[in-house]
């Protein structure tokens, strides 16, 4: 299925906006909402200081279309494909050398919500809405949001999130921890833009990707070897700024 | 000697002192390396409180003489240091007035309980010098605060308060400054000798619930 124009891509003042563009609902036509390959092209771009994801107009994204999936349901291989390559695209998107913050206004479903979870960090304004709703149709989060969700909120929190499809107030997702900061009304971007502002203007890009990846060695490598990485990574950055003071002086 | 070493009462105190800022230097850690290789014999030793002399706990590295010595091996060094500290069996508290920074808050990170004082700064502001936290301080935030936050602290370095910190998960108790090494003690006093066999968080809400119940 063809999903170009399902989604737009920018880059202002170093930093890629990427926006779901189907308003209203900003609803997903298949998991993978941007062409794999066509992600990584626009991400490789070595300027790149940060990645924010946000929905056009009202609503981040009321998530994916079941319909799709129910038409194909029957052919297990297809399905399944389909959710893999949808589990890719966001695997990839948390694996991001740069930071990527999730800017949700209103209505933030299902793969939306998956999509919300594969981000580093969650600005919601105060009046948007969270739901995993997929139990109501007798499905379950398909795109890793059971993993996901649990690493943030604990389990009892996520197993009841999930089992009862409720909906969740910005409010309650901070308590819950599955998002970090409640913007104003709608006001989400600009709540996202400016914290990216302050965590990556003035900071050259091997910085933030050296600091990114040490925090993923934390999470993904054993505590000997992220430190032997970390080491390496902050020594290479030392060299450098020492080269730069010794510049300057002269 | 930079790192002043004192047993009261069976309680080690270790103390930064080369005031008003507690630098930590090369030498710093070379006598902290001393230090921990010592302590396992000392056997009646009970716990170990780490404090800054004067107001501030440390503002950390020395960050000119730091990068006149760029080299993997001392980081690495530094950072088994770290690691000794944490794997001591007995408990390990920061007691954390004023200023906290860098490397100092990684050293902080590295005990095993961090009393606050109300009015104490902490953060890892390496970015913001065009460098990162190099001695495990990106694990142990990652660990207590979550990756969401641990991003957000280190590429914007900024500076944060003491109830900023307990907010997050990055320190266990703050408490007015005059109470934290009174605090620290008795709390020293009040945990069982190995660490292993404790449970950090019950055992910071069973101390603190009287305080709560008085005030």
């Amino acid at each position: 299925m063809d999903n170009s124009g399902q989604v737009k891509f920018e880059v202002r003042d170093s930093i890629g906006v990427i926006t779901l563009n189907d308003p209203p609902a900003n609803e997903l036509a298949i998991p993978e909402f941007i062409p794999v390959g066509l992600f990584m092209q626009w991400t490789s771009d070595s300027l790149l200081k940060g990645l924010i994801i946000k929905g056009e107009g009202r609503n981040f994204s009321a998530g994916g279309n079941l319909d799709e999936i129910f038409k194909i349901s029957g052919n297990t291989a297809a399905l399944k494909s389909m959710m893999q390559d949808g589990l890719n695209l966001l695997n990839k998107i948390q694996d991001l050398e740069i930071p990527v913050i999730a800017s949700i206004n209103r209505v933030c479903f299902g793969a939306g919500l998956e999509i919300a979870l594969s981000c580093h960090i969650r600005v919601a304004s105060e009046n948007a809405l969270l739901a995993f709703p997929e139990s109501n149709q007798n499905l379950m989060p398909g795109l890793g949001g059971t993993k996901r969700l649990p690493l943030l909120a604990g389990f009892s929190q996520s197993a009841k999130m999930i089992l009862t499809g409720d909906v969740v107030n910005a409010r309650d997702a901070k308590e819950m921890k599955i998002i970090d900061h409640i913007a104003p009304r709608d006001m989400a971007f600009d709540y996202a833009w400016s914290l990216m502002q302050k965590m990556t203007h003035d900071r050259p890009v091997k910085v933030i990707r050296s600091i990114i990846r040490a925090l993923k060695n934390a999470m993904e490598l054993t505590p000997d070897k992220a430190m032997i990485e970390e080491t390496r990574l902050f020594c290479s950055l030392a060299l450098e700024e020492g080269e730069r003071r010794k510049t300057e002086e002269a | 000697m930079i790192l002043q070493w004192s047993i009261e009462n069976g309680i080690g105190r270790l103390t930064l002192n080369q005031p008003p800022s507690n630098t930590m230097t090369m030498a710093f850690f070379h006598e902290l390396k001393v230090l921990m290789d010592e302590i396992p014999a000392m056997q009646h030793l009970k716990a170990i409180i780490i404090t800054g002399h004067g107001r501030h706990y440390s503002s950390g590295a020395d960050i000119r003489e730091l990068l006149a010595n760029v080299d993997n091996l001392i980081m690495l060094e530094n950072y088994r240091a770290f690691v000794m500290l944490e794997r001591l069996q007995i408990p390990v508290i920061s007691a954390i007035r004023g200023v906290c920074l860098g490397s100092a808050f990684e050293l902080a990170l590295f005990s095993h309980f961090r009393i606050c004082a109300e009015d104490a700064v902490l953060g890892l502001p390496e970015s913001t010098f065009n460098l990162m936290p190099g001695i495990g301080g990106i694990q142990r935030v990652s660990a207590l605060a979550g990756k969401a936050k641990a991003i957000e602290i280190i590429l914007r370095g900024n500076t944060f308060s003491a109830g900023d910190a307990l907010d997050m998960g990055l320190v266990d108790a703050v408490v007015p400054r005059n109470y934290v090494i009174p605090f620290a003690i008795a709390f020293a006093n009040d945990l069982p000798g190995n660490i292993y066999t404790t449970d950090r968080s019950i055992y910071i809400h069973k101390f603190l619930s009287p305080l709560h119940a008085s005030t």
